[in-house]
């Protein structure tokens, strides 16, 4: 043995090129996801916190979705009740039934028409009148008019376009008189467009605090932590490697508060609202509220994320100084 | 390894904390930065790593202009430069281990050589047996080379350090005296920002004064029996 050969001591012996955790995008995210993680389990108090600032932002905007849902389904009923209605004073044929169905039919915003007979007619008026029939006594079918009623499509019951549609009909040659009870018309759809509007100016200011006090929430606890920020910044992390996990913190916080609320929500519908409602609706068949439809839920979900995402994008924004 | 030239840094509309300095640090060298307070110490310590821009002159680390760097930049230049400060900047609810680790976790290292890489780093420091203890729980002399840990892991072309002892006792400011110098020998450049006389006069190693935001003195380096045996 060479005894020039010096030994080298363990100590000073150079590191080999270290391996990368998990080179390329499925490594790194996995990376970030688990130091998201840790963070979590590391700040439960701060992360408890924000979780449940979030929960109930987001329950206080789904419960006036819920209520604002119902009473546009609610207005959704009433409407049905825009109906134009044509008179004649005799009974049609079936040929001139067929030919009058065919004319009003061709008219746009149509959805439904149907012939009363006057059989129909007197029928409908008896069980309007039941316990006093004594008094369609001595009145025959033959007093009463014939009708077709006419059913709006949905886009179509809007004061403009009922009046525009009541124009057309009037000119197909044979009808003269047209019943639609336009005042009716005209302060239900001004109610509905007033509802409308309040509940657009109630939500947009809703998700405006709600957007606020989320990202106060979110800004303190990064605030909490910014030596951290710091350190990392000092050590040589890109802005990037520093954001990501508090970014995905933020995505994870706001998805849980969103499950969390909607859970809450049904809870409180199942609850106590699910009965509650039958006075937005004068039918009895749909009394009590319903429970919002599965795309509100998604898109609950959805904005739980983005707000637990943006508020911590935003927040960061601030507090690293590289 | 480090140039500045003709640098004027001001914060705001005050007076200059840095006045027209020219300073040329090469490679392997240890220097000491010292002055009374508010003397730019600080101010020219956090230019060599980034921290600030100046307002005038020029900043080359390692041939690199860092006056012209992109902010996306500065994190890749800060990972040949280890800084350690009076207060060492923690995480006081992280372990020992972990504080040190982050340094290799940003480099992207895997799993098993950050532990390796990081036992290996708390031995050279001696405290190798505290890796599982919050830092929050040791003392300032352990702190302060948890912090150095931090600083050295990957090798750095550079340590910076501001007031390092500023809150140690006579022992620990000894300890943490070694561990630069080895730092030095192993060749990382090292400058101290610091008005430890006693810790310049033990070093024999060049001095730079700083006054009021300019170089008023430079001492070079002594050779002295101390020197030689390295």
């Amino acid at each position: 043995m060479n005894k020039w050969k010096k030994k080298q001591p363990a100590t000073i012996k150079p590191f080999k090129r270290p391996t990368l955790s998990g080179d390329g995008f499925g490594g790194r995210a996995g990376f970030f996801l688990s130091r998201a993680i840790t963070n979590i389990r590391q700040n439960v108090f701060v992360n408890v916190v924000t979780v449940g600032t979030i929960t109930l932002a987001l329950l206080i905007v789904s419960l006036f979705l819920l209520v604002f849902v119902n009473l546009e389904s609610a207005a959704e009923n009433w409407s049905e009740r825009v109906q134009v209605t044509v008179y004649f004073d005799k009974e049609l044929t079936s040929q001139e039934q067929a030919a009058f169905r065919e004319k009003i039919s061709a008219l746009s915003g149509v959805s439904r028409v149907g012939y009363v007979s006057r059989d129909e007619a007197m029928k409908r008026f008896k069980s309007r009148l039941r316990g006093q029939e004594t008094l369609l006594e001595g009145v025959r079918p033959e007093v009463l008019p014939t009708s077709f009623e006419i059913a709006l499509k949905r886009s179509h019951r809007d004061t403009t376009s009922v009046e525009a549609f009541v124009v057309a009909l009037k000119r197909i040659p044979g009808i003269t008189e047209v019943q639609y009870g336009e005042e009716w018309v005209r302060r239900f759809n001004s109610f509905l467009n007033f509802m409308r509007l309040l509940g657009a100016l109630l939500g947009g200011f809703l998700v405006i605090a709600v957007i606020f006090i989320v990202s106060n929430t979110i800004k303190l606890t990064i605030y909490s932590r910014r030596d951290e920020l710091e350190v990392m910044a000092l050590v040589g992390a890109t802005r990037f490697f520093i954001k990501a996990p508090f970014l995905l913190e933020g995505l994870i916080q706001g998805t849980a508060g969103s499950i969390l609320s909607v859970a809450l929500l049904f809870g409180l519908y199942e609850g106590f609202l699910h009965n509650a409602g039958s006075f937005l609706t004068f039918n009895p068949a749909t009394s009590g509220l319903s429970f919002l439809p599965i795309e509100y839920l998604a898109g609950l979900l959805c904005a739980g994320a983005l707000l637990g995402f943006i508020g911590s994008l935003t927040s960061l924004k601030r507090f690293i100084t590289v | 390894m480090i140039q500045l030239h003709n640098v004027t840094l001001a914060y705001q509309q005050d007076a200059s904390a840095l006045n027209n300095i020219n300073l040329r640090i090469g490679k392997g060298e240890f220097v000491f930065l010292t002055g009374p307070s508010g003397a730019g110490k600080t101010s020219l310590l956090r230019l060599l790593y980034g921290a600030l821009t100046p307002n005038r002159g020029q900043v080359l680390i390692d041939g690199q202009n860092i006056t012209r760097m992109t902010p996306s930049q500065i994190p890749l230049l800060r990972r040949s430069i280890g800084v350690v400060f009076q207060d060492f900047k923690l995480l006081q609810n992280r372990t020992v281990f972990e504080n040190v680790a982050i340094t290799l976790e940003v480099l992207g290292w895997g799993r098993a050589d950050i532990g390796k890489k990081t036992m290996h780093i708390l031995k050279q420091m001696g405290i190798e047996s505290k890796y599982n203890l919050v830092t929050q729980r040791l003392s300032g002399g352990e702190q302060q080379r948890v912090a150095l840990a931090r600083a050295l892991v990957n090798d750095p072309k550079i340590l910076l350090a501001d007031e390092p002892t500023g809150n140690l006792d006579d022992a620990n400011k000894n300890q943490i005296l070694t561990i630069f110098k080895e730092a030095n020998i192993r060749g990382t450049t090292v400058v101290v920002a610091t008005h430890d006389r006693r810790l310049i006069e033990q070093s024999h190693k060049r001095l730079v004064m700083l006054n009021k935001g300019e170089i008023v003195e430079q001492v070079e380096k002594e050779t002295t029996s101390d020197d030689q045996t390295f």
